[in-house]
């Protein structure tokens, strides 16, 4: 049985249990492919954790996050209740990738982290090899924080600098300044073996030049990973207002697109691969962690707002930290809507998970191991009409988006989903 | 056993819509006790899904009741009616079934377009009219206005006239005994052949078909062969029951009387609506008159959306129009939608119902054409033909004459809305015939109108325009030759057959340039540009580019809420549900819709 097979930049395979060398798919391959035994089947124990920390200094206007600013008082509160969330429901096991997200986690104090750490390691053995990321935001971290996430075994680090353009950093409504960026990873770099930033295009008045120069700016920083988002108006929130009273207005297509080509294209020649819809990086350096959600492996989700995706049954928690705390404290669970999925509903969502992977796409047999179904009988007629149309290729192996379709993904995703 | 016929009474309750009918007869099953307050809810004879949801009744409903006056039980078959102006048809059926009628007016609301179109009905059919005033327990009600508006339009003599509440239950035993005086008990003969009227059906996946009947004459028992008078076929009776309102089994029904027979017919076709029952073995020489067939005065393509499911819509159809007898079917290829069917209705409202009960109760997703009226075309050769479908319209080289459907439409309105929808018609390109006033402030406004220009909207139009307070009814005149052309649509090059419309050819360039706008709405973008063309014959009117679609991705981070970025593909795709394929374009339901409406504005 196959299991996760990571090839590293350095060429050593993370895990190696299988090569299965009759399968042309891995001969001379430095890809990354989650070909997975140990959570394959339903039922099978996750080995993959996200701890979502919702605190914030300040609410960006583009944020519908599971995220408060003003409430860093109940922060003892929330990791005494993460704890208790977690120590309830699982026993201590191994897992290959852990993620703690926001929010910002490094809102909380450098004792808190601390405190976090601790949890987090007390609950769950990280497997040699494996990956511990935690997000941070450029103007809440500091070189203490830095070296408490060091020592507590965290491995990488995913920052969130948005934009460098002032213009852009205001209508975002962020609340940091450009050069805060470089000073974080002046103490990021060297502590860290991995490292990502993030950026948002599309911004409101921004230009192609100016996001050239974003991107420009951050490759400067010898980033391994970029994960870059185009700008979504989500409802109820400020900036989705700000449009609808003709405050902003959106970016035209072509402008979208055009800024969309450039990331692809710049980042290739800088050596980070898109490999992701919105995630780019040099080979080896792919965030397992992210790999495990588009492989529709499942993962345990702790904290205010978290998803889950355990026993085959998918739930968020409450977005409410109130209830949250509450309810923990009470002794009971925070779970809030939950659904369970058939077996062929299951299967389509693998497939569109799947398909967001421009390298990897829909491997044939990997998708049959893990859903049972067979590709082409599922959707093999909606493969044929987007392959006429360029949107998808298909080399007999496995079905991935063109150039052109990873322009128009939603459409081809909305048909098989 | 069958019941004494002088005992019984045969009567339908019909109104203007909402004047309260169903209510009513809820009122008369509470009290006569065929129900208890427990088991009550409101429009209790409105049980299918549609009828509720709407708040309207669609099917008229057969319920036989018992109750006692001066010591004799009758047996009382009441048949509740619908309402609106589609289901006219549904009137005229119940009525053939009774020998008298309620004819309930709303006493806040007064004489309306329905009331005198029904209260003819009845009275054309010889039946005797038991009118009543309803909704008398309001305050705004005016029954002494409306007995006078009652007596200028209906000649009814206002002494006549009871007084009801439906809601209260006011006046119910005064109307009860009415109905037992004035309504003479059915004239058939108990001891002739065997004459039942098939008024209704509908069809049971384990019984078959089961039929609902009058006996006119003779009478009807389990065990009995049957023979359906239309198609001679012949069944053994296996059940027969009443409505009480629920279905009762009884072992025979007499002569004058309502109920439901089951007799193993398993194929649809046997059973025509308005069809004779008679006895096997000793038939009666003559059928009743059955019904007059209706004239559909809509027609529109139905298709399902997937391909593979055209013999589903046909069984679908079939076992529809057991239940309403009312529209047509008839397949038709089209070059942009591939098999379907061509479907007449009695009207707008009809279509809607038709179809959505097809989708329901047959589990279909079904794209629609754009509604249309039938013309009549004189060729060239000189042969007359009655087209319903645009696109089988021939080219204008081969047209001697075009002729387009007119209708008489009476509107009932407030005087002073008369000049609002004078306008109206005469835009619509009426002839104004005249005008008649009911009181000082209530008129019947009478115009000839293409039936094209009232069947869609007009309706709604009258009502916003007079707040609620104008009616229509209209009837078939006959064919008129008409300044006429069709109208096609070209997407990406290519002539959508499914999108051609026939429109006056003083009013060509003006539709044309707002059908090929709206159709850029409608149409999403492809990966390519899509032309859209508006053309008469081969001159092209009108044109419009949909741009190509050059992103369309959601690079969003969800982190682990999978199942928030499946909902939204999910949106995505339910708007393609709909989508049908033309050359390499998808059309959406919406878009083949919308050019209905770009008539005005
Ligand atoms: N206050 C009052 N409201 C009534 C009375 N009768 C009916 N209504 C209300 O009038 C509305 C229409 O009643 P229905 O019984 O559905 O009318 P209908 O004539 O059966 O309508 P269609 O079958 O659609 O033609 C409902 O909201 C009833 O509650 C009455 O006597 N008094
Ligand atoms: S920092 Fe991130 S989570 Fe917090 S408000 Fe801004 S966008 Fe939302
Ligand atoms: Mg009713």
């Amino acid at each position: 049985m196959p299991v996760v097979v990571a090839h590293a930049d350095d060429g050593r395979r993370i895990d190696s249990q299988s090569q299965n060398s009759r399968n042309p798919f891995y001969r001379g391959r430095r890809l990354i492919t989650i070909i997975t035994s140990d959570d394959v089947k339903l039922g099978d124990h996750p080995k993959h954790v996200y701890i979502h920390i919702p605190f914030c200094y300040h609410k960006c206007g583009y944020c519908d996050f599971a995220s408060l600013a003003g409430v860093d008082h109940l922060a003892d509160r929330y990791l005494t209740a993460l704890d208790r969330e977690i120590s309830t429901s699982v026993e201590r096991r191994s897992v290959s990738t852990i993620f703690v997200g926001g929010g910002t986690p490094t809102r909380l104090s450098a004792i808190q982290l601390e405190r976090l750490l601790d949890v987090i390691r007390r609950a769950f053995d990280l497997a040699s090899g494996g990956e511990f990321t935690v997000e941070a935001n450029p103007g809440t971290l500091d070189r203490e924080k830095v070296e408490v996430l060091a020592a507590g075994g965290v491995n990488r680090i995913s920052l969130g600098a948005q934009s460098f353009q002032k213009s852009s950093l205001k209508v975002l409504e962020r609340d940091h300044e450009p050069d805060e960026v470089i000073r974080a990873v002046e103490w990021i770099a060297p502590r860290f073996p991995r490292w990502s930033i993030d950026l948002i295009f599309g911004v409101p008045g921004s230009t192609l030049s100016m996001w050239t120069d974003d991107l420009d700016r951050t490759l400067a920083l010898g980033p391994s990973h970029l994960s870059c988002y185009g700008l979504v108006y989500e409802k109820g929130t400020p900036l989705w207002k700000s449009r609808r009273e003709g405050l902003v207005s959106e970016l035209n297509e072509d402008l979208e697109r055009a800024m969309y080509e450039t990331t692809i294209d710049r980042l290739a020649e800088a050596g980070l691969e898109m490999y992701e819809i919105s995630n780019y990086a040099r080979q080896g350096h792919e965030s397992l962690h992210n790999l495990a959600y588009w492989a529709n492996a499942s993962y345990y989700g702790f904290g205010v707002g978290a998803a889950r995706y355990v026993n085959g049954v998918r739930s968020v928690n409450t977005r409410d930290i109130m209830a949250y705390l509450n309810r923990i404290e009470a002794g009971g669970d925070a779970t809030g809507p939950s659904e369970t999925l058939d077996a062929e509903s299951r299967a389509r969502e693998t497939a569109v998970l799947m398909l967001r992977r421009i390298k990897l796409g829909i491997d044939r047999a990997e998708f049959a191991l893990r859903t049972g179904f067979d590709l082409d009988r599922l959707v093999g007629s909606k493969f044929e009409k987007h392959r006429r149309n360029r949107l998808v290729d298909d080399d007999g192996l496995r079905v991935r988006l063109t150039r052109e379709g990873i322009f128009l993904a939603d459409t081809v995703l909305a048909d098989i989903v | 056993m069958a019941y004494d016929p002088k005992l019984i009474r045969n009567f339908s309750i019909v109104a203007h819509i909402d004047h309260g009918k169903s209510t009513l007869a809820d009122q008369l099953l509470l009290q006569s006790g065929a129900i208890t307050q427990r088991e009550f809810r409101e429009q209790m004879l409105d049980d299918m899904d549609l009828e509720r949801e709407r708040g309207i009744t669609i099917k008229a409903r057969a319920v036989s009741i018992h109750y006692t006056l001066d010591n004799k039980t009758y047996e009382l078959n009441l048949i509740d009616t619908p309402g609106h102006v589609d289901f006219h048809y549904e009137v005229s059926r119940s009525l053939a079934a009774c020998e008298g009628a309620i004819l309930l007016v709303d006493a806040t609301q007064g004489v309306q377009a329905q009331t005198v179109a029904n209260a003819y009905l009845a009275i054309g059919s010889d039946l005797a009219i038991v009118p009543a005033l309803n909704k008398i327990d309001v305050q705004t009600a005016r029954p002494d206005e409306i007995r006078e508006e009652i007596q200028a339009t209906l000649g009814i003599d206002p002494a006549e006239v009871l007084s009801v509440s439906g809601k209260t239950g006011q006046g119910v035993p005064e109307l009860f005994r009415a109905l037992i005086e004035r309504i003479p008990p059915p004239k058939g003969k108990s001891d002739a052949p065997l004459r039942a009227l098939i008024f209704d059906s509908k069809f049971d996946d384990y019984q078959g078909v089961v039929t609902y009947i009058r006996v006119v004459d003779g009478s009807i028992r389990v065990g009995q062969k049957i023979r359906l008078m239309a198609q001679g076929s012949e069944h053994e009776v296996t059940a027969l029951g009443r409505f009480r309102p629920r279905e009762v089994a009884c072992d025979d029904l007499g002569m004058g009387e309502v109920g439901y027979v089951v007799a193993n017919i398993k194929k649809l076709s046997d059973v025509k609506i308005g069809d004779t029952i008679t006895d096997a073995a000793k038939p009666a020489t003559e059928p009743l008159p059955g019904y007059a067939e209706p004239a559909q005065v809509v027609f529109c393509g139905l298709f399902p959306a997937s391909h593979n499911q055209f013999e589903d819509l046909r069984t679908a159809l079939q076992k529809l129009s057991l239940n309403d007898s009312s529209f047509t079917y008839e397949p038709e290829t089209s070059d942009a939608l591939g098999f379907g069917f061509r479907c007449g209705f009695l009207g707008m409202l009809h279509m809607e119902i038709v179809q959505q009960r097809l989708e329901r109760e047959s589990n279909l997703s079904l794209v629609q054409t754009a509604p249309n009226v039938t013309y009549e075309i004189v060729t060239v050769k000189g042969e007359t033909l009655h087209i319903s479908n645009p696109t089988r319209i021939p080219d204008p080289g081969f047209i001697e004459e075009f002729r387009e459907p007119i209708a008489k439409v009476d509107f009932i309105l407030p005087a002073e809305s008369i000049g609002a929808i004078m306008q109206l018609c005469e835009d619509r390109r009426g002839t104004y015939l005249k005008t008649e006033y009911i009181t000082p402030t209530r008129a019947i406004l009478s115009y000839e109108l293409p039936l094209a220009e009232m069947i869609y909207d007009l309706y709604d139009k009258l009502k916003s325009m007079t707040r609620g307070y104008g009616t229509m009814d209209y009837e078939l005149l006959g064919y008129r030759v008409g300044d006429l052309c069709r109208l096609d649509i070209l997407v990406a090059g290519s002539k959508v057959d499914a999108l051609s419309v026939v429109v006056h050819r003083a009013q060509a360039d003006r539709r044309g340039r707002k059908l090929v706008k709206k159709l850029r709405q409608e149409i999403d973008r492809h990966q390519f540009e899509v032309a859209i063309q508006a053309a008469i014959g081969s001159r092209v009117i009108a044109r419009e580019t949909i741009s190509a679609l050059r992103k369309n991705v959601t690079a969003k981070c969800y982190g682990g809420d999978i199942t928030r970025k499946r909902k939204l593909l999910e949106k995505q795709k339910e708007g393609k549900k709909r989508m049908k394929q033309v050359g390499n374009v998808e059309i959406s339901q919406d878009a083949f819709l919308s050019i209905l409406d770009s008539g005005e504005e």
